[in-house]
């Protein structure tokens, strides 16, 4: 019995959970990594600091799944342990993207103000 | 006015905001939910024509044989045994074929009907995923290009600017600025994840992923009916090659040492026994973490608790250790 076949070793996990519970981090990792892409694209960032923000960010993600969905017990619902730190991060920089660059332009001056902007930049002149 | 002070040289119309930027990516949030709905319609993501009872059958029994590869050590040898021998002699003989007749020749998609069926599911696929792409990338070309259209927050390499720019041709830009076009790739790109929020998991929307399934398909074209006797074969041969090592083995011994009764075997497999005494299923993973950091063998202790369950009386299923996590 020293010798075990990891065929064996796999019977030991429900495979329908496995694909449940990624299913579910993908969830999350999508919901998040457009909304901290929308908060990148408020703030302004440019350049290495956006993707530097979703890192941080995505990490983050990763700190409250391991907390609080796996109970800081990852190896209940996945195979391996990493799994809830990298799962779905590459695939959710790409909506990140997106929605940096869409609240960037929006936010930060790439369009000229239309008039009615420009109207209300003016009042906020005048009191000040 | 905090934005204009930040040194930048070039403002673009707001109307190209108004009218290009966001309408792009409203309709192609738009098309790609119709073309989720549309594939349902036509008859879902997968195939509409509910299998034959001797179809189900055909492809079951392959599960079966699968099953017991993977579970077998879980029942006594003498079980394990006679399933084998049922289930690789029924595999020889064909008997759970749909059509025993057709045992040696290969089936022509052409002159069966259901590999016709396939075949078109196949064809209206990539009709689905070839249509909208084309039209969007036409409609963006045709009345979009010419200008740029938004500013990237982050810097790119010039050599992207013939890419990104195109129809611009303006050679002292900067290659932040992109055109309609780039546009239309971050949103195919970053809306895909989008779509998973809107329509859940398993839509149809997103062209990427059609892409990726077609380079799939290039093995098995079309959606060619696969000869399930050869398969049947296969899984028989591998069935013959399974060991069989029955996991309640040297019980008693294991079930002593849990309760301290007896010390574990100096060349036992159960390295980790002592200390995993009175723990859930649930700390296993525990124990393997530290197993693995120590250098034993990974899965060890997963074993020895699944034999704890055995020993607990739990049917023969696989233990669960996978919980399900919710929303």
């Amino acid at each position: 019995m020293a010798t075990r076949s990891p065929q064996n070793q796999a019977s030991l996990y429900v495979p329908e959970n496995i694909a449940h519970n990624v299913k579910t981090i993908t969830f999350i990792r999508s919901s998040m990594s457009a909304i901290t892409g929308s908060a990148a694209g408020i703030l302004g960032l440019t350049g290495y600091f956006g993707f530097i923000f979703y890192g941080i960010t995505a990490l983050f993600t990763s700190f409250l799944i391991w907390a609080l969905k796996t109970q800081a017990k990852p190896g209940i619902y996945f195979r391996g342990r990493t799994d809830v730190w990298t799962e779905g991060v590459f695939g959710g920089l790409f909506s990140y993207v997106l929605f940096w660059t869409l609240l960037y332009g929006i936010v930060h001056g790439v369009y000229l103000s239309t008039l009615a902007e420009k109207r209300i930049i003016a009042l906020f002149d005048n009191l000040r | 006015m905090s934005h204009l002070a930040e040194s930048q040289s070039l403002y673009l119309d707001p109307a190209i905001r108004d009218w290009v930027l966001i309408p792009i990516m409203v309709v192609m949030v738009l098309v790609g939910v119709l073309r989720d709905q549309v594939t349902v319609l036509l008859g879902g993501g997968a195939s509409t024509k509910k299998p034959g009872l001797k179809a189900i059958r055909e492809t079951r029994i392959l599960a079966r044989g699968a099953t017991l590869r993977t579970y077998g050590n879980h029942i006594p040898l003498s079980s394990f045994t006679s399933r084998k021998n049922f289930l690789s002699n029924a595999y020889k003989k064909g008997e759970y074929l749909k059509n025993p007749a057709a045992m040696n020749q290969t089936v022509n998609p052409m002159t069966d009907p259901a590999g016709m069926e396939m075949m078109m599911e196949g064809m209206k696929k990539n009709f689905l995923m070839i249509i909208p792409q084309s039209v969007i990338m036409g409609w963006i070309n045709f009345f979009f290009s010419g200008f740029v259209l938004i500013k990237l927050p982050f810097p790119l390499t010039l050599r992207f600017k013939s890419m990104l720019q195109r129809g611009v041709e303006t050679p002292d830009m900067d290659v932040t600025w992109v055109s309609s076009l780039s546009w239309y790739f971050l949103n195919l790109f970053g809306l895909r994840s989008i779509f998973t929020l809107l329509l859940g998991e398993d839509n149809a929307a997103d062209g990427m992923r059609d892409m990726t399934a077609m380079s799939q398909m290039g093995a098995n074209p079309s959606g060619q009916p696969q000869d399930f006797y050869k398969l049947h074969l296969a899984e028989g041969e591998n069935l013959l090659l399974t060991p069989h090592d029955w996991e309640l083995g040297d019980i008693e011994h294991r079930l002593l040492v849990q309760y301290g009764k007896r010390k574990p075997k100096p060349v036992s497999d159960i390295v980790d026994a002592g200390d995993s005494d009175e723990k859930s299923i649930g700390s296993s993973s525990e124990n393997k973490g530290k197993g693995r950091r120590k250098g034993v063998y990974p899965g060890i202790v997963k074993l020895y608790d699944s034999c704890l369950r055995f020993s607990l009386g739990a049917a023969a299923i696989p233990p669960k250790l996978t919980a399900k996590l919710f929303y």
